[in-house]
């Protein structure tokens, strides 16, 4: 299946709505009522959709430009992400024949895997800008649980996006033609 | 057959750009001090009001967590009298959650007496949406008089220091965030020190030496070194301590003074050197 480009864009500025929306909820409401420890980072789950059902050139693009709007709420940068993101987009390729999300299950264990490459890549990058290899375990650690909820929620995130961006339901990467 | 088609190099091409791009994004990356862009300006200043906005519901949803969500599983005879009871409760709140504002407002006034720079009181409205980093948003910026490096504390302690600001608001990265290290004293013995964030907001007093007499229960106190934090803000309290049989210096946990998940109003101190604040922000 291809998708024409004026209506990827479309999709792609519904996206970026949404993960306005989702920072917000993360960086604002959930503190408010007291989830302060650990943060769903939605646009990690976002541009994980992106890598996995996508099959387009526009892709990193796209993870660059999510990143940017994710900085606004975060000191991480637009950087640090972005260069995840496409670690994470080159890993989902080469599993490409073998990633089919047909189930909430399978999608969960998916995201769980791309996860932790996402967040093994950022904390030893990390751990360079700091030059201290001492708080890798730390780091790791403190983003298990968040990303556990994030497997946990993505069966639902993943509908609306597959929804927002009219993916098949089969689970196979859909291409795009600009 | 071509092995790569030109979709395939496209793809290649545009990866190996991002990828570059992210690369020297990450070098020229400082996480102890922002330098926040155009872009980044405009978008704060247009988002931000959406998380002050959503701040100051707080106590409205607080409200409806502790009574509508109750009166939900209450019987259906009592609804109405019930929703009664909780316009009553949540005016109730509204009241005490003022009274309370007031007692820590005073009490933050009363203590910035003490302190002889200019000071701007400021509300957090926003924490950073990444696990890894632990910065809070304030509802001040530049035209309130904030500029970079201006440090953050309430009336139990030291807060952080401004990292980043816009217009109307500003980022504060916290002494429970690794990248923020903070010169201390212990105020017993007066050993020197460096508190570092660490994780499950708590924090780490480095470089102490293994023959120092320092114990649990020990409080710190900020040495006025490094030209950022004023000397003598209460940073936190020593809770453990690890002697190993190596190394030559003390594995100490520290519990910050500032209780992170109750803060909601905060002094930021006005280094002298800065233009004057407009009359109506200064405290």
């Amino acid at each position: 299946m291809k998708m024409r480009f004026s209506q990827l864009l479309i999709s792609f500025a519904i996206t970026l709505g949404l993960l306005l929306g989702l920072e917000i909820v993360t960086s604002t409401l959930l503190p408010a009522i007291g989830w302060k420890e650990y943060r769903l980072t939605f646009n990690v789950l976002i541009i994980l959709f992106l890598a996995i059902r996508m099959d387009s050139p526009a892709v990193p693009w796209m993870i660059l430009v999510l990143q940017i709007v994710h900085s606004i709420f975060s000191i991480e940068g637009w950087a640090l992400g972005t260069f995840a993101g496409v670690i994470v987009m080159l890993s989902a390729n080469y599993l490409k024949e073998i990633l089919h999300l047909t189930t909430a299950f399978m999608t969960m264990l998916t995201v769980q895997l791309f996860q932790v490459i996402w967040y093994l890549t950022v904390t030893i990058i990390i751990c360079l800008k700091i030059s201290d290899f001492d708080k890798f375990g730390m780091i790791m650690g403190s983003f298990i649980p968040g990303s556990i909820m994030l497997s946990l929620i993505s069966p639902i995130l993943f509908w609306i996006l597959q929804t927002i961006w009219r993916t098949p339901s089969d689970g196979g990467p859909r291409g795009v033609e600009i | 057959m071509k092995l790569i088609n030109e979709s395939s190099k496209t793809k290649i091409v545009n990866n190996v750009i991002v990828a570059m791009l992210s690369i020297y994004g990450i070098s020229q990356k400082r996480f102890n001090l922002g330098e926040p862009t155009l872009f980044h300006q405009v978008v704060t200043e247009i988002v931000s009001p959406v998380q002050e906005g959503l701040a100051d519901s707080k106590k409205s949803l607080s409200s409806l967590w502790e009574n509508y969500i109750l009166i939900v599983s209450t019987s259906k005879e009592n609804i109405v009298l019930k929703k009664q009871i909780s316009r009553l409760e949540n005016d109730l709140t509204t009241m005490e959650e003022m009274r309370k504002e007031n007692l820590r407002l005073k009490r933050l006034l009363n203590f910035s007496d003490e302190i002889a720079n200019q000071k701007v009181l400021a509300q957090v409205v926003g924490w950073d949406s990444a696990n890894e980093f632990k910065v809070i948003r304030l509802n001040k910026g530049s035209n309130h008089g904030i500029k970079v490096m201006s440090p953050v504390i309430t009336d139990h302690g030291l807060v952080g220091y401004v990292y980043r600001v816009t217009e109307n608001y500003s980022d504060v990265l916290t002494i429970l965030d690794q990248n923020n290290r903070v010169d201390v004293v212990v105020e017993r013995t007066r050993t020197h020190g460096i508190v570092e964030g660490v994780f499950n907001f708590k924090c780490t007093l480095k470089y102490v030496m293994r023959n120092e007499p320092v114990e649990v229960g020990d409080k710190l106190i900020t040495a006025g070194v490094g030209g950022i934090y004023p000397k003598g803000i209460k940073v936190g309290m020593v809770t453990d301590i690890k002697r190993e049989s190596f190394g030559m210096t003390l594995s100490i946990e520290v519990v910050p003074s500032v209780d992170f998940d109750k803060l909601e109003e905060v002094l930021v101190l006005i280094p002298a050197e800065t233009t004057p604040v407009s009359q109506e922000n200064k405290i």
